[in-house]
C-alpha cells in the first residue's frame, strides 16, 4: 500500500440532467489529473447529474454497476487513477428506490460504493422526500490506502466519520453540494472531523448556480491536527492537486490521542440519549 | 371574477363558480378586441352566463391595445406573438381592476394540458388566485363541462387562446389533445417516452417533443428565481400556510 498519494479535488460545475457533458468534464479532469501525477481523483457529490434535478432522479438514477459506472471505471482502468464521484443510485431490487450515493473505482474496477446516511430535508434540500438513507459506514482498503466515505450533510453527524475512521479509514472522503449560506459550518466542520478522528479529510464541493442555490466550491484537505493543507477557490470550477502521507498519522495521533481515549461504554448511553430526545 | 371567452374552459369554470357561490356572486367578464372579434363567441359566452345565472359586463379592450402598440417604441405588429401576449396580459389586468375595484377574487380557467405545455401566457391568462381546473387535462375538461350541463357544442368547441384570429390551440401544439393528454398522463406518472410511445402506438419523436416542452415551460409554472441568500428565502423555501381570502 502506498504511503504517499497524490488527490485532486475536481471541484466542477454540473450541467443538471446532461450526464453525457458531466462524465466528458469527469473525463478531461481525471486526463488532466494524470498528467500531474495523480492517484485519486475526487468530484463532488451528485456530479453526474447535477444536484437541484428533483422529480427527474427517477429518470437520472442508475444502479452501482451500470452505463456511468462502467464508463468511470474504463477511464480510472485507462487512466490507472482511482476516482470518486457522486451520483443518484438505484436500488438494484426495485424501479424506484433511490440512495445518494459515492461511488468508488480504481483500476480494477468497482470498489464500491457508499449511500448517504444523513439526508437533510429542510430549508432548501428536500433530500428524504426522494432517497433512501443507507445504513453502513464505507470505508475500503486499496492500493492507495485505507478510504472512508461520506457526503456533505453526513459531516454534521460525528458518527459517519468516527464509524468509517474505526473500520480503518485513514483517509476521509467527503464530497459535496453545499451552497453558500451554509459555506462557515462545512469550514468548521470539515477541520472538526479530520481533527477528532485524527484523519485525513479530503472535502469536495460543487460550484456554480443551480435553480437560484449557488455552491460554494472551496474544496480542501485538512490533515489529521485540522489544518487546511490545499483549498480550492471559491464559486470557481478548480483542479487542486495536494498530497496525502499517510506516515503522518502517527505523530497526529500520538499527540492528539483520541482514537487511544474513545470510550465505547459511552455509546450505550448515547443511543439511549438519542432515542429520548 | 372570471373571464369569459365563450370557450370550453371558462364555460366550465363559469358553471363550476355558480354551483360553489351561485351564479349571482360571480361576475363574467367579456373581453373582446377588434382583431380577434367573433359574434359566435361572444353569443356563446352569453348563453352560457345566461345557463349558469351569471352578471357579465363586456369590456372592449381594443383602445388599450392599440394605446400600447402605438406607445411602445420597439413595437412591431409583424411579431405576432409578442403583441398576442399583450392581449392576454391586457385581459389579465382589466379582470384584476375589477376584482380590486369590486373586491372580488380572480378564477382562472387555465387547464393541466395547457398548463404542462406552457401553452399561455406568463402573468397573463393564467395569473389568477384560484385555478380550479389546472390539474385537469383537457380532454377530462371538455367531459367536465358536459356533466356540468354546459351545451355539447360548447364543450367540444376547439380550444383558442385568440391571440390573433384563427388561432387554433390543436394546430399550434401539433398534436390532438385526445392524443397529447394520454403522452402527458404517462409523464405525469413517470413513464419514459419509449414506453409512452409503445403503449400509444407513437412516434417516440412526438413523444420526446412534449417531454421537451413540457419540462421546458417550468420557468412559466414556478415562482421567481431567486438567488438564496437569507435564511429562509422567498420562493424557495419560506413554507407558510396560505391564506385564505
Amino acid at each position: 500500500m502506498k504511503e504517499r498519494i497524490k488527490l485532486a479535488l475536481a471541484q466542477m460545475t454540473s450541467r443538471r440532467e446532461d450526464k453525457e457533458e458531466n462524465l466528458g468534464k469527469i473525463e478531461a479532469l481525471t486526463t488532466q489529473a494524470k498528467m500531474l501525477g495523480v492517484d485519486l481523483a475526487i468530484f463532488p457529490e451528485m456530479c453526474l447529474t447535477g444536484y437541484v434535478v428533483r422529480d427527474q432522479l427517477y429518470e437520472l438514477a442508475e444502479t452501482i454497476p451500470g452505463p456511468s459506472v462502467q464508463r468511470v471505471a474504463a477511464l480510472a482502468k485507462k487512466t490507472g487513477i482511482h476516482i470518486i464521484f457522486g451520483m443518484p443510485a438505484l436500488s438494484e431490487k426495485t424501479r424506484a428506490t433511490l440512495y445518494n450515493s459515492a461511488v468508488f473505482v480504481g483500476p480494477n474496477g468497482l470498489i464500491g460504493a457508499y449511500r448517504k446516511m444523513y439526508l437533510p430535508t429542510h430549508s432548501v434540500f428536500e433530500e428524504k422526500r426522494y432517497f433512501r438513507p443507507g445504513y453502513q459506514p464505507a470505508a475500503f482498503s486499496t492500493p492507495i490506502g485505507n478510504i472512508g466515505l461520506c457526503i456533505c450533510y453526513d459531516l454534521f453527524f460525528p458518527e459517519v466519520a468516527r464509524l468509517a475512521r474505526l473500520a480503518g479509514a485513514q483517509l476521509l472522503v467527503c464530497i459535496s453540494a453545499s451552497p453558500a449560506v451554509r459555506r462557515s459550518y462545512f469550514e468548521t466542520l470539515t477541520a472538526a472531523r479530520a481533527l477528532e478522528n485524527t484523519a485525513f479529510l479530503a472535502y469536495v464541493n460543487l460550484v456554480g448556480v443551480e435553480d437560484g442555490l449557488q455552491f460554494w466550491g472551496g474544496s480542501r484537505l485538512v490533515n489529521p491536527t485540522g489544518d487546511i493543507v490545499a483549498k480550492a477557490k471559491y464559486d470557481e470550477e478548480d483542479l487542486t492537486v495536494c498530497e496525502v502521507d499517510f506516515r503522518d498519522l502517527k505523530t497526529a495521533e500520538a499527540f492528539i490521542p483520541t482514537l487511544r481515549d474513545i470510550r465505547p461504554e459511552l455509546y450505550d448511553q448515547l443511543r439511549n440519549a438519542a432515542e429520548r430526545i | 371574477m372570471m373571464g369569459l371567452s365563450g370557450g370550453v374552459d371558462s364555460s366550465t369554470i363559469a358553471a363550476l363558480c355558480s354551483r360553489a357561490i351561485g351564479g349571482d356572486r360571480v361576475l363574467g367578464l367579456l373581453l373582446p378586441e377588434q382583431e380577434t372579434f367573433k359574434q359566435s363567441d361572444i353569443d356563446d359566452a352569453m348563453t352560457v352566463a345566461k345557463k349558469f345565472n351569471l352578471d357579465t359586463q363586456v369590456c372592449d379592450i381594443t383602445g388599450i391595445l392599440e394605446s400600447f402598440y402605438k406607445s411602445i417604441p420597439v413595437f412591431d405588429p409583424v411579431d405576432k406573438l409578442c403583441k398576442g401576449n399583450i392581449k392576454a396580459r391586457t385581459r389579465m389586468t382589466v379582470l384584476y381592476y375589477y376584482a380590486n375595484r369590486l373586491n372580488r377574487i380572480v378564477c382562472g380557467s387555465s387547464d393541466k394540458s395547457e398548463a404542462m405545455m406552457g401553452y399561455f401566457t406568463k402573468w397573463g391568462d393564467v395569473a389568477a388566485d384560484i385555478s380550479p381546473i389546472m390539474d385537469l387535462y383537457k380532454t377530462q375538461v371538455r367531459k367536465l363541462a358536459e356533466h356540468l350541463g354546459v351545451p355539447r357544442e360548447l364543450a367540444l368547441k376547439p380550444a383558442t387562446p385568440a391571440l390573433w384570429p384563427n388561432q387554433s390551440a390543436e394546430g399550434e401544439l401539433g398534436v390532438k389533445y385526445e392524443t397529447l393528454d394520454l403522452i402527458l398522463f404517462g409523464l405525469e406518472r413517470f413513464l419514459g417516452t419509449e414506453d409512452i410511445a409503445e403503449q400509444l402506438q407513437l412516434d417516440n419523436e412526438l413523444v420526446v417533443k412534449v417531454k421537451e416542452r413540457w419540462l421546458s415551460a417550468e420557468h412559466k409554472r414556478r415562482m421567481l428565481l431567486v438567488p438564496k441568500i437569507g435564511y429562509r428565502t422567498n420562493g424557495q423555501d419560506f413554507r407558510l400556510p396560505r391564506n385564505d381570502y
